[in-house]
Parts: structure tokens; C-alpha cells; sequence
């Protein structure tokens, strides 16, 4: 017998959502939808965002740590308690 | 071709208020010299850096919005990177229709802050009178 499936909430683009035609590197808030607590990117298939605004987040989000608006990396030298709180 | 672009520069926190303005009149001089049409300028002051560049952990940001032919953006960042108070910059290109928009709405936007809250020409103006730093 397989084990019955375990339910989540159903996953939908966030970026869709609020309607978003143009993702911007410096607009940081709204990248957080696409981001690990450290800053990675988060793959489509967790987050459930559209293919459309997925590359547009990647692209923002590496264009926002070229310009250290974003970090790149969060390891155990430098993890913080509250990781999207320093956004503006 | 006559392209929109956009332009972030990162300066140097050790700078006093009339040195930056210095930097960026320097930035609108070399940008208008090489054909650039400014739109707009974004101050978002300065901020924390996410990482360490040079060892500075603050940054003043700045964001240029202007049409230039495509010719003229090597030109600039040449001269972005000989100057050492620039520690970090990127231009991005505009391209597409949807791009576009997003550029005009944010030309728009700025411009619009700039003349409810301060007229940006006056400090401008201030530093040209000094010689260049």
C-alpha cells in the first residue's frame, strides 16, 4: 500500500500575483520570493513562480549582488537571525 | 544607435557631501560628452553593502537613466574605472517593449520626486563653480 500523500497548499506564482511585468534588480523586496533564507535561488519547482518570472528573478538577483545590493554568499561566518530584515 | 540605458554607481563612503556631488556632475559631464541624453537621477543615498568591496562596508548609491547611442557606454565605463571612488558600477541595456515601459515608468517616478521635494539642479550647480576635484 502507498502511503497517502502528504498535502501542501497549493503552489502559485507570486510574482503573477501582484501582477509584476518587469522584475528590478533594485527593488529588493520583491526578490525575496525567489530566495533562500541564504540567498540562494530558490528552484521553481518549491517556489511554484512561473517559468516567465523566474528568469526574470534570476536575472534581477544576479544583477542585485553584482552591485552588493544582495549578498552572495550566507555561511556560518556571516548568518544573521532575521535574514530578509536589512532589506529596504 | 541610440539605445536606453541605465547606470548604478557605487562611491566611496569616505566622501563628504560636496565630493560626491562633485563625482556625479563628473559622471553627468563625461556622460553628455559622449552623445547620453540624462532622463533622470536616482539617489538612493547611502546603504549598507551586502558584502565587503575594498573594505568599505557603506556605499553611496546613484542610478543614471539615459538614451546614448551604444557607442558611448565603453567610453564611459573607461572612464568610471580609471577614477578609484567608484567602487563598483553597472550599466544595463533596455531593450524590449515591456522593458521599456519599465524604464519610462521609473523616469517618470523619479522625476516627479525630484520636483515635490527638492530641485535637484541646486546643489548641481553649486559644485561646477569649484574646480574639478
Amino acid at each position: 500500500m502507498a502511503p497517502e500523500r502528504r498535502k501542501y497548499a497549493r503552489k502559485y506564482c507570486k510574482y503573477c500575483e501582484a501582477k509584476i511585468e518587469f522584475i528590478d534588480y533594485k527593488d529588493t523586496k520583491i526578490l525575496k520570493h525567489a530566495l533562500s533564507e541564504r540567498y540562494k535561488i530558490m528552484p521553481r519547482r518549491l517556489t511554484g513562480t512561473c517559468k516567465r518570472h523566474q528568469e526574470m528573478a534570476e536575472l534581477a538577483i544576479k544583477r542585485a549582488r553584482h552591485t552588493a545590493l544582495i549578498p552572495y554568499v550566507v555561511d556560518t561566518r556571516n548568518v544573521v537571525a532575521h535574514p530578509f530584515d536589512q532589506l529596504q | 544607435m541610440t539605445r536606453h540605458y541605465e547606470l548604478l554607481f557605487v562611491l566611496k563612503p569616505t566622501l563628504v557631501d560636496e565630493e560626491v556631488q562633485a563625482r556625479i556632475t563628473f559622471l553627468k559631464e563625461t556622460l553628455e560628452k559622449n552623445g547620453a541624453e540624462i532622463s533622470a537621477f536616482q539617489n538612493m543615498g547611502t546603504r549598507k553593502l551586502a558584502y565587503k568591496i575594498e573594505k568599505f562596508e557603506r556605499g553611496y548609491y546613484g542610478v543614471f537613466y539615459f538614451t546614448a547611442p551604444s557607442l558611448a557606454i565603453g567610453e564611459v565605463e573607461r572612464n568610471i574605472r580609471i577614477n578609484e571612488d567608484f567602487i563598483k558600477f553597472m550599466s544595463v541595456k533596455y531593450e524590449n517593449q515591456k522593458e521599456l515601459r519599465h524604464w519610462n515608468k521609473i523616469v517618470e517616478k523619479c522625476n516627479k520626486q525630484v520636483t515635490t521635494t527638492q530641485p535637484v539642479d541646486a546643489p548641481v550647480q553649486e559644485t561646477e563653480a569649484s574646480p574639478e576635484a
